[in-house]
């Protein structure tokens, strides 16, 4: 059996050959090590990131927690010692009060139900609850906590959320140059965004929900559009 | 108001009703047929007479709402599928080590029958075959199945599209699994795939599910009498029929992988 190589699509069952790589080899997502050799488990294409990283990109929209993932989330509980973070998994996550930055048992953070959280992911198995933190290794907050009133919750699929975050994202860019807008990606497929206006809110979300099929060339006439119905109005 | 005239009243709208719903269910299917007519019709095997199918259909994430769903017509029989998970489970469903696969097949009208049960539970039991279930404990996997019209073979098309939408979903699978029917005949001929037209002049049905790998037998479900022979050879018939399915998923993947 030849086996498919990077770039190619692959479907569950197809033997997968891990080409041009020394050393050790990561098996992300989509893929399974049985017996003899590696096995596709998702439709999707077969990519390699850095260090050896094999993975399928599928079109998944279901997310599944993996540790170190930074992902958004709304608090569902916020009473007791650990708060409940609903973040679109099988199981809601769990937060601590002091995971915060200038926590402490005298000092609770202000969060309440219905906040929107963005938060990374310090405990992710099959077999435990989620937990998030919404501070670094220092203890400082970074870009994570909770996010400020007036922006705009919105779902997509995980492979949108991959390619907005992306280090060359042409839709961001082409968007960032024409308008103001704060945009937080979390990798559970939910995008939180704010910007001057409900008006230009709706049409930039409409633009990111759009961008799931647009080839890169589109891009910057979508964009231009956009623009254009903005100021027509 | 006298009650008859009430009771003819009613049953007058009730009628109307179902006439609208009926005329609105059609023409979705119409447009969703011409849509995909140009698409891949007719590009089945004709060379081999015994092992072609009718020509199949498929678009995948139909519905908005499920983590994966497709809707597939073989022929003219079609089916509409959703898969949610994986997602909470029931304390009662709870299983520690694997997830909880449910199956759900709606009827094209009515409440769902004991025959419908019983599909309900041969589509379980073929996903859960093909699924990694292991890799979702404590969690529930749910595949729906809504038939839309039935002109023969509606388990192998519900099962191929509950695979479909298993594709769509994500969910970790060892390998894809398809479906094929054949019709065993008066004189003992096999008809592979056969419309309803055909099916009523046949003395049994086999339908046959297989895995991607090795094409075996992963389901077999038959009704009526036959003799072992004919069972072998519809079987050989159908796991090269099953080909064809198999082709035709990698080509849907390939399709939508563009977007990727």
């Amino acid at each position: 059996m030849n086996g498919s190589s990077e770039g190619d699509v692959v479907v569950p069952g197809d033997v997968v050959r891990l080409t041009g790589v020394k050393g050790k080899v990561v098996l992300g997502p989509g893929l399974a090590r049985t017996g003899e050799g590696v096995h596709a488990t998702k439709c999707g294409v077969l990519r390699k990131g850095g260090n050896n990283i094999f993975y399928v990109d599928s079109r998944q929209k279901k997310y599944v927690p993996a540790k170190g993932e930074c992902v958004l989330g709304v608090v569902t509980n916020a009473r007791g010692d650990m708060f409940k973070v609903d973040i679109g998994s099988s199981d809601e996550a769990s937060v601590s009060y002091l995971a915060f930055e200038n926590a402490t048992k005298k000092n609770r953070p202000l969060v309440n139900v219905g906040d929107v959280l963005f938060g990374r992911l310090l405990v992710a198995s099959k077999d435990m609850e989620p937990e998030l933190v919404c501070v670094d290794s220092h203890g400082k907050k970074g870009r994570l906590g909770v996010l400020p009133d007036g922006g705009f919750l919105f779902t997509c699929s995980l492979n949108l959320v991959r390619k907005l975050l992306r280090p060359e994202c042409p839709l961001l860019e082409a968007l960032g140059k024409q308008l103001a807008f704060e945009l937080v990606v979390g990798l559970n497929g939910r995008v939180w965004l704010r910007t001057g206006s409900v008006r230009e809110t709706l049409l930039v979300a409409d633009a990111v929900l759009a961008y799931q099929h647009l080839q890169p060339h589109q891009v910057q006439h979508a964009v231009d559009q956009l623009i254009y119905q903005l100021s027509s109005s | 108001m006298p009650r008859p005239l009430l009771h003819s009243l009613l049953s007058l709208i009730l009628n109307q009703l179902t006439r609208v719903l009926h005329a609105v269910c059609s023409v979705y299917k119409q447009n969703f047929l011409a849509m995909n007519s140009n698409s891949s019709n007719g590009t089945h095997s004709d060379d081999k007479e015994e092992c072609s199918v009718r020509p199949i259909l498929c678009e995948l994430g139909v519905i908005t709402r499920p983590d994966g769903s497709a809707i597939l017509t073989q022929g003219h029989t079609v089916v509409m599928s959703a898969v949610y998970g994986p997602s909470e489970v029931r304390m009662q469903r709870l299983q520690v080590d694997r997830a909880y696969v449910e199956t759900v097949f709606r009827p094209k009208a009515g409440v769902p029958n004991t025959s419908d049960r019983l599909r309900e539970t041969i589509i379980r039991d073929t996903c859960e075959t093909a699924m990694i279930a292991t890799l979702y404990p404590r969690t529930t996997i749910s595949v729906i199945l809504q038939e839309m019209e039935d002109s023969g073979g509606l388990l192998a098309c519900s099962i191929n599209a509950s695979c479909l939408a298993l594709m769509d979903s994500g969910v970790s699978m060892k390998f894809l699994f398809a479906a094929v029917t054949c019709g065993v005949t008066e004189d003992d001929l096999i008809i592979v795939d056969p419309d309803a037209d055909k099916l009523k002049e046949c003395k049994a049905s086999l339908t046959f599910a297989f895995d991607s790998i090795n094409k075996n037998v992963i389901a077999s479900y038959t009704s009526g009498t036959f003799p072992v022979q004919t069972y072998n050879n519809g079987l050989e018939k159908c796991r090269q029929a099953s080909d064809f399915l198999f082709d035709f998923y990698r080509d849907i993947v390939r399709k939508y992988a563009s977007t990727l």
